[in-house]
């Protein structure tokens, strides 16, 4: 009984915040991208039966109203278990992997279930965000519709490939630290030793920062659901409360990935202030997920969609050539710092970290300005490498 | 040799600057929403708060900006409509227009004779998207871009379809809500009407000549 109890007091906090936040996060991202297009965004919905506006912040729960009320319609062809059952598939893994975020509430004790105490923490956050990709499928297969099934596939296609650079990324961390646990990664960034201030973290947080974008599937990522070119992809025949369950999904596994990248690199809930108060540290972990995901949707504002062709390439000769790469960095600096002393070195440690801060200051910086020299020369050229040959293009009537 | 990745952070920052500029210089960044022309002070002055009730709406002159351009219209040159319309039903725009969505009728008098006015001139609302070709095209003027943006109809079918005499306004109407490029048309239309008057004029003195020439020797040859 006590062990319910627990799942419970370790479970429904994370529902509940994050079902809100995502709540906020949607009017956010209209306001946001409103103010970049020379509009105002939503304004109108506020407090019920009155003109007291709010900034709009009704918009979510008037959407949410929408969304219940609408008619649930499923094509004839459809295949109407996994038509139901793919929306639900989408929600579940990427709400599940929140668990495995080191959030450390308050009213969690020592005996709390803690899901990110696990010691294969981070593998399991990739296992099951993997699952994703099979609800996406599932939905474009199952609803009998061509532009549901060019979506489906495209999807499968972008998320296999761009989970190889973001797990390949998560492992210079994984060498940097020694350890999966999500908490024990979390804690070797105290103070200000977040890995993002290394150069190999710096040029692993690109990158996962980027395959995330794509494992998320948004802008300029966002091909699977293009609407200027197959309608919405995998949900065009998701109306209703289906759609708002995709997209809840959608932003949930925003968060999750943002919190990963947080945990990893951005030095999970360390922060000033947290050894006078302790409970601050959910307050920076949700600040820091925040920062992120308003980089997001700067970067949904600015860039134009990719090509599929692009997209493909992009994940396959640039992205993953750079990432393993990089790994050799994070190696060889390693190896170059730690000589003959490395068996003498604590293993469950923060290998790296301990040799970093050994370091006097040159060695520092000659390691920052090689190291991104290196990455900064392979990533030149594979661009050079990967130029298609074609002309440029001859405008008709613009200049 | 540019930076990888330098095109990114250049959009950025443009869009970065527009969603700042937004809150700091409402005027210049948010110019869909400016009223400053308008026809009457009856409207809201708040910024985005058009419309909230009946009656809010705004009327036919008003204008968002002078640069607002969305749906073509037709001149003419005051006075009866169809007696100084410019366009001579030459179908042009017609056949030029993307999405055509221009549909033109010649006029013809009782004799079967073509007079130079469009019959029927229809633009589908729902099928044009605002492209401004058939002002590029038009060799005459007389297709211009109207800034009325209250399209909106109950009517699917039929309300839709702006027939002839909706599109056709005045050019005092045009230099009112495009002021800068009205008058840079009607120089342009000046300059172009006095270069062909000065081209007719040399064309008349040259076939005066011819004559003068001509009757010379036809007395000429009288004399021998």
């Amino acid at each position: 009984m006590s062990l319910v109890t627990d799942i419970l007091i370790a479970t429904v906090p994370l529902m509940l915040i994050f079902a809100t936040l995502f709540a906020f996060t949607t009017w956010l991202e209209r306001k946001a991208l409103a103010r970049i297009q020379n509009r105002i965004g939503p304004n109108k919905v506020g407090i019920p039966c009155t003109r007291i506006g709010l900034f709009g912040l009704g918009q979510p729960a008037a959407d949410g109203i929408k969304m219940i009320f609408k008619e649930n319609i499923v094509p004839r062809g459809a295949d109407r278990l996994f038509h139901l059952l793919a929306p639900i598939l989408a929600l579940i893994p990427s709400m599940l992997v929140l668990c495995f975020l080191p959030l450390d509430f308050p009213w969690l004790n020592e005996n709390s279930v803690k899901a990110f105490l696990l010691d294969g923490a981070v593998i399991f956050f990739f296992a099951i965000t993997g699952l994703n990709t099979l609800s996406v499928f599932m939905a474009g297969w199952a609803s009998r519709n061509k532009y549901s099934l060019l979506g489906g596939m495209r999807a499968v296609a972008q998320m296999v490939s761009y989970e190889i650079p973001l797990v390949l990324s998560a492992v210079i961390v994984v060498m940097m630290v020694g350890s999966l646990n999500a908490a024990e990664i979390a804690n070797a960034q105290a103070g200000w030793n977040w890995f993002v201030f290394t150069p190999w973290g710096f040029a692993a947080f690109v990158i996962f920062f980027i395959a995330a974008l794509a494992e998320t599937n948004r802008s300029p990522f966002d091909l699977p659901e293009a609407e200027s070119e197959i309608i919405a992809g995998y949900f065009t025949e998701y109306s209703g409360f289906k759609f708002a369950l995709f997209f809840l999904a959608e932003y949930i596994a925003m968060f999750a990935i943002s919190g990963l990248a947080v945990t990893l690199f951005l030095g999970g809930g360390h922060g000033p202030g947290l050894t006078d108060a302790p409970w601050l540290s959910v307050i920076w972990f949700l600040a820091k997920i925040f920062t992120l995901i308003a980089v997001m949707i700067w970067l949904r504002g600015t860039l134009p969609r990719l090509r599929v062709d692009q997209l493909m390439g992009f994940a396959w000769k640039f992205m993953l050539p750079l990432s393993i790469l990089n790994i050799f960095i994070a190696g060889s600096a390693l190896h170059l710092m730690a000589g003959d002393r490395l068996a003498d070195l604590e293993e469950k440690q923060p290998v790296l970290r301990q040799l970093m801060e050994g370091a006097n200051l040159p060695v520092v910086a000659g390691l920052w300005f090689g190291a991104l020299l290196i990455l900064y020369v392979a990533a030149k050229g594979l661009n050079q490498l990967n130029r298609p040959n074609v002309r440029p293009r001859e405008y008709k009537y613009a200049e | 040799m540019s930076i990888l990745g330098g095109g990114i952070f250049k959009g950025m920052a443009v869009t970065l600057r527009n969603f700042v500029g937004s809150y700091i210089n409402k005027k210049e960044r948010l110019p869909t929403n400016d009223y400053s022309w308008r026809a009457d002070g009856a409207l809201p002055q708040g910024i985005g708060d058009y419309p909230k009730e009946k009656g809010e709406q705004l009327s036919d002159t008003t204008t968002v900006t002078e640069y607002s351009r969305n749906f073509p219209m037709l001149l003419h040159d005051g006075g009866e409509p169809m007696d100084t319309v410019r366009c001579v039903a030459c179908q042009i725009c017609e056949r030029e227009c993307p999405p055509q969505c221009i549909y033109i009728e010649k006029d013809y008098d009782e004799n079967g004779k073509y007079i130079k006015r469009p019959a029927v001139f229809d633009i589908d609302v729902s099928v044009c998207m605002s492209c401004q070709i058939c002002v590029e095209v038009c060799p005459f003027d007389a297709i211009v871009m109207n800034s009325q943006f209250e399209l909106s109809t109950p009517d699917r079918f039929g309300g839709l379809l702006v027939r002839r005499d909706d599109l056709l306004k005045s050019n005092d109407y045009y230099h009112k809500i495009h002021p800068e490029e009205a008058a840079a048309r009607d120089q342009k239309m000046a300059v172009e009407k006095a270069a062909k008057e000065a081209k007719k004029k040399a064309a008349a003195e040259k076939a005066k000549a011819a004559a003068e020439k001509k009757a010379a020797e036809a007395a000429k040859e009288e004399a021998e």
